[in-house]
């Protein structure tokens, strides 16, 4: 199936002695503790405002039957990365073996290229001043952990998640547990239609959540203050 | 209700719009001095388009350098090792270059008056300058998760745009001159209908589209937004200077400059509205 659906050299989803890892996110499982969002803030040291995993919510329902639904974001680390294709200066590039989407930190320009091509807002741009790095002033994203994953270990967010809703696995091997996950549930990508063929797989995602809608996505008015102090420190 | 919420903000911001009028007008004064070689009756134009389109150069350099988070590094983009070609800013940062030195040559033939190589390098400069709306258009148009952005006619419109703005440039420089007024008219009037042909095409597929399409239709069309791209950018910019230039007044030199203001006005609007309205949606998700 996943070699059907390949379009482009750069795909690797079900290319023999090639690994291509992906994560299935069990959105049954998932809480709302938020412990992946403060996991990768630690592993990274993230600045405050911006972030390489989060977990937005929709509330659903009419009180008092009413339940949060969560949906954990991250970068899809996509097959065929719009991003990528877009940087002129290779400063993101795609690891063939693994299929990390990754950054070279001392080559970009700060264009912001890959994050106006990115359908799914995983980029961002790092703030001029960090307490305990240089690296400043480029754009970021979830690596997957590549320096955990290459360690043998799951990354940060994964190793974390306390109702085990993230799980992390080579989908190229037919043995690991993403790949039996994906086999054996019904499961949803973000954006489709972009054709990036994301490797974050959703089982049970909200769809007001995954696709855009007026409602779920409109501005909240309570939030306007925060809203303000957001463009006021990240604006570029 | 609003804890944990996660803002976006949109990746590229106003001074890419200013950027975006800046090379338009430099592509149109560019390819003004070109057809002055051609028509004789915007001779007038030839060294005044050259050297205003090389000064403008300049300032669209250091709009695009300041605009990087890390500027120094903008000599990244000319290294061949780092290059990408699948890019199109790495091709844009190619032409940009490449107008430029044409743009030194052109002019130093210029000051010699030499006449053939003049004739000759006019053209590749005017050829070059052209691609500047091409590359930027393009550059939109790469970015497929974009509406509005991704569509095919967004290079055609910024060259249209690039030939209204030039020749609105081209009419107040040539202030006076009866002569060039009247062929400088023809292209003002061609031009914007042009433009307002391709943006009626657009708002026509993004209202049509998919609701990444139709929210961004909305955005584009209501409350602030739509007073740049509805009222300054296709009223004020595009249809006004229209009817001013089919009037008979339009052909005095005073309904002349006054459409080649609105037209400056709108195009710097649209571009505007073109660039940051696709972008809100986005933020969103």
């Amino acid at each position: 199936m996943a070699e059907e659906l390949r379009t482009s050299s750069i795909e690797t989803r079900g290319v023999a002695g090639r690994k291509r890892y992906a994560m299935v996110v069990d959105t049954r499982r998932c809480i709302g503790c938020m412990a992946c969002q403060v996991a990768c803030k630690a592993e990274f040291d993230t600045p405050l405002g911006v972030n390489r995993t989060w977990v937005p919510y929709k509330v659903v329902g009419t009180y008092p039957t009413v339940k949060k639904h969560f949906l954990p974001r991250l970068c899809n680390h996509c097959d065929d990365p719009p991003c990528v294709r877009n940087c002129p200066v290779e400063a993101t590039y795609k690891v063939e073996d693994g299929g990390f989407v990754l950054m070279r930190y001392e080559r970009c320009i700060g264009c912001r290229s890959c994050m106006a091509a990115c359908p799914y807002n995983a980029r961002f741009m790092l703030p001029a001043h960090r307490t305990y790095t240089n690296i400043t002033n480029v754009v970021d994203k979830c690596t997957f952990c590549f320096h955990r994953v290459t360690q043998g270990l799951v990354p940060s967010c994964v190793q974390t998640c306390i109702g085990r809703s993230r799980v992390f696995g080579d989908i190229n091997d037919p043995a690991s547990e993403v790949s039996y996950l994906v086999a054996t549930n019904a499961t949803q990508v973000l954006r489709p239609e972009q054709g990036t063929k994301p490797q974050v797989f959703y089982i049970a995602g909200d769809r007001n959540q995954m696709e855009f809608g007026r409602d779920a996505y409109q501005r909240r008015d309570v939030m306007d203050e925060d809203r303000r102090a957001f463009e006021r420190n990240f604006k570029a | 209700m609003g804890d944990y919420v996660v803002f976006h903000d949109v990746s590229w911001h106003a001074s890419y719009a200013v950027y975006f009028f800046v090379i338009g007008i430099i592509a149109g004064l560019s390819f003004f001095s070109f057809l002055s070689w051609h028509k004789p009756s915007l001779r007038p134009l030839r060294e005044k388009g050259a050297y205003a389109s090389f000064a403008l150069l300049f300032v669209a350099g250091l709009l695009l350098i300041a605009d990087l988070s890390q500027p120094l590094r903008f000599v990244n983009v000319l290294n061949p090792a780092y290059l990408q070609f699948d890019s199109p800013l790495a091709w844009g940062s190619l032409n940009i270059v490449t107008f430029g030195l044409a743009s030194v040559a052109y002019l130093m033939v210029l000051r010699k008056g030499d006449e053939k190589w003049g004739k000759t390098l006019a053209a590749v400069t005017a050829l070059l300058a052209l691609g500047l709306p091409i590359y930027t258009g393009y550059d939109l148009t790469a970015h497929q998760s974009r509406p509005v952005w991704n569509t095919p006619v967004i290079p055609v419109l910024f060259v249209a745009l690039a030939i209204a703005s030039g020749s609105a440039v081209a009419s107040l420089l040539t202030m006076g001159d009866e002569i060039a007024r009247s062929m400088l008219r023809q292209y003002l009037l061609w031009s914007t209908g042009a433009v307002a042909v391709i943006l009626v095409s657009i708002l026509g597929t993004t209202n049509y589209g998919g609701s990444a399409e139709e929210l961004t239709f909305i955005v584009l069309t209501t409350g602030t937004m739509g007073l740049i791209f509805l009222g300054l950018g296709i009223l004020a910019g595009t249809a006004a200077p229209i009817a001013l230039l089919l009037a008979p007044y339009g052909r005095q030199q005073t309904g002349v400059v006054l459409a080649a203001l609105l037209v400056l006005v709108g195009s710097a609007a649209l571009r505007y509205a073109l660039l940051m309205g696709p972008q809100y949606v986005q933020t969103l998700y």
